[in-house]
């Protein structure tokens, strides 16, 4: 094969392994709007938090699978508190106090960091047989890349059997159409709400993850990403999974082949794109509800 | 008898204001003008977040628009007077505000908040990337400050921070009292009709999106000023001071501590967040964490923010309820 055309592909796996660390990011925020009409402002802050946290345990323990089931997990936990003892009892005061609300966590988030861990930036390491390139088909790719694609299908393919095939996924899907109508029928939402809360900051903990061995771990870590997976969200249509996935590649792929073409203006890319659809629809390509 | 009191009160301000800078020295003086930039800057945030409903957090863009026009005015037209700067800056951000509200108009809730978080990062992206004309990270820094030129009467040194300390208060000063009054006219008063129901407006034959536009472009063209006279007050700005997200969040939060509900909450607000900058960072650098604890605490224990409190504890202590009109001027 050309080496043109080799490019191409290789830049097109780095898009779509962005793209994949985004969706992570973006569907636990569109789930979690989807369900309780909140958008979590901390969420970014979270993916930083499981960065960090997978940066501990790789200290503590050495392995790098254990910080990949462990921090994630913390990073619910701390997800699921948050949504326990202070999300909760500002709901009554409307989405404005619980946005601003997630912006103090997200703001404590990211200073909290700082005293712990400083503001250095960390390394992670990854196994020795997920680093270097793999030649599939005469052509080399970076191992870690299609890993994280890989690693991503898996938990989305979990994500998938959780809310379609289980009593627990049809009542959160009814939930997210009609949550007081769920509530009628004798189903405690509240906990339904902090379960999706969790598992929503459990995805971003994942991706926190699966993006630190890539940008080593620093309190800045989720300020881009994070932004992205906003857009995407709402590009994609606020609590619509479907739209978040094929946002999120869409985006992947225009950062990765924006700075091929384009490098000075690929930032810019994405809001071009996300200005365009809003100005056709402003919920969004797949969005219905305010 | 409540007219005495307040012109006693509104003289013994001006005074208080006046010999300022003589009591407490210059370090003082900065520290208030910085302070009456982010009060006027979070007055005109909340005129879109507690007067008509709409949660902002791209509201740095008018002031960095402003901020950024004042200053590539002094910079690029020679001769500019401080004035035709400090309108160039006003006119940029109303000039954004017009661009961008035919889209806005259209949202509310999440998205229009969601839509100015985006619409702010471009606008930070784009300032440090057109390094030709905002000069990238190092931003625009020692244009010339004019002095305040009035042809025949007086010229007044705009580089002595004492002159500069008295046109900036003036300047934000005027731009409140005119948002104050905006705020009494029969408009401001379809403002919060259109927070309370929007439909509603609608029937009784008001244009509810006009209506929001023209909101929009006054919060935003204010901002502006604030910006401007920012720009001003540093001889210098940056993608980090003027676009930054934080720029957008600082008056948010200064609203919600401050008290949603009235015009001047935003001003106390303003403030209290003075006061904590300036202890906290005696004692330590994390200032951001300090002020995401006081958010956090403020949202769960005194939604209404300080105006609130003082007004809960003015009916627990006084035992009278407010009047019916104090009530609805604060909820």
């Amino acid at each position: 094969m050309d080496p043109v055309t080799a490019m191409y592909i290789a830049q097109g796996i780095h898009g779509l392994a962005y793209g994949m660390i985004l969706f992570l990011l973006a569907s636990g925020l569109t789930l979690i709007f989807g369900m309780m009409g909140i958008l979590n402002l901390a969420h970014a802050a979270f993916f930083m938090l499981s960065a960090y946290f997978c940066y501990q345990v790789l200290a503590m323990t050495g392995s790098f699978w254990l910080a990949l089931l462990i921090a994630p997990v913390a990073t619910g936990l701390v997800g699921v508190v948050l949504e326990r003892f202070l999300l909760r009892r500002v709901h009554a005061f409307g989405h404005i106090g619980e946005l601003i609300l997630t912006v103090g966590v997200s703001l404590v988030i990211l200073e909290g960091v700082k005293v712990f861990w400083g503001t250095e930036s960390l390394p992670v390491s990854v196994p020795a047989y997920l680093e270097g390139l793999i030649s599939i088909a005469g052509l080399e790719y970076p191992i870690y890349r299609l890993f994280i694609i890989g690693l991503a299908l898996f938990v989305l393919g979990i994500l998938a059997v959780v809310l379609y095939k289980t009593r627990l996924g049809m009542v959160v899907r009814a939930a997210v159409s009609d949550a007081d109508m769920v509530n009628a029928l004798g189903i405690n939402v509240p906990l339904v709400f902090m379960f999706v809360f969790g598992l929503g900051t459990w995805l971003a903990g994942i991706a926190g993850v699966a993006i630190a061995p890539i940008l080593t771990v620093f309190p800045g870590l989720g300020d881009q990403v994070g932004l992205d997976a906003f857009m995407v969200v709402v590009v994609g249509g606020f609590g619509s999974l479907g739209g978040a996935f094929l946002v999120s590649i869409i985006f992947g792929l225009l950062s990765s082949y924006g700075v091929q073409f384009v490098s000075q203006l690929a930032p810019v890319l994405m809001f071009v794109f996300m200005a365009i659809v809003l100005v056709i629809k402003p919920m969004g390509l797949f969005g219905e509800r305010e | 008898m409540r007219t005495t009191i307040k012109m006693v009160f509104a003289v013994l301000l001006i005074a208080v204001i006046a010999f300022y800078p003589r009591l407490f020295g210059i370090y003082y003086t900065n520290v208030f003008v910085t302070f009456a930039i982010f009060a006027l800057f979070a007055v005109t945030l909340n005129l879109l977040l507690g007067y008509t409903g709409l949660l902002s957090f791209g509201h740095a863009m008018f002031f960095g628009t402003g901020a950024y026009g004042t200053a590539l005015a002094l910079e690029h037209i020679g001769g500019c007077p401080l004035l035709l700067a400090l309108l160039i800056g006003f006119l940029s951000a109303v000039a954004w505000a017009l661009m961008l509200s035919p889209i806005m108009v259209r949202v509310s809730g999440t998205a229009f908040a969601m839509l100015h978080l985006a619409f702010g990062q471009l606008m930070y992206v784009l300032a440090l990337k057109l390094r030709g004309i905002t000069g990238g990270e190092d931003g625009i820094g020692g244009f010339p400050i004019p002095p305040l030129n009035i042809p025949g009467v007086v010229s007044i040194d705009m580089a002595d921070p004492l002159n500069f300390y008295y046109f900036a208060i003036a300047v934000l000063g005027l731009s409140l009292w005119i948002l104050w009054f905006f705020t009494k006219t029969p408009f401001g008063t379809i403002m919060i009709s259109v927070r309370d129901n929007a439909n509603r407006v609608d029937y009784m034959g008001f244009k509810v999106p006009q209506t929001k536009a023209l909101i929009y472009t006054i919060a935003g063209g204010f901002a502006g000023v604030a910006g401007s006279i920012y720009a001003l007050f540093q001889n210098l700005i940056s993608a980090e001071d003027g676009y930054h997200v934080f720029v957008s969040f600082a008056p948010i939060m200064m609203t919600m501590v401050g008290g949603i509900g009235s015009f001047f909450g935003p001003v106390v607000g303003s403030a209290i967040f003075g006061i904590i900058e300036e202890l906290t960072s005696r004692y330590t650098e994390r200032v951001e964490l300090v002020m995401g604890l006081i958010l956090i605490l403020v949202i769960m224990y005194a939604p209404m923010g300080f105006l609130g409190l003082i007004q809960i504890f003015k009916i627990k202590w006084f035992g009278r309820l407010p009047q019916k009109a104090a009530l609805e001027e604060t909820s």
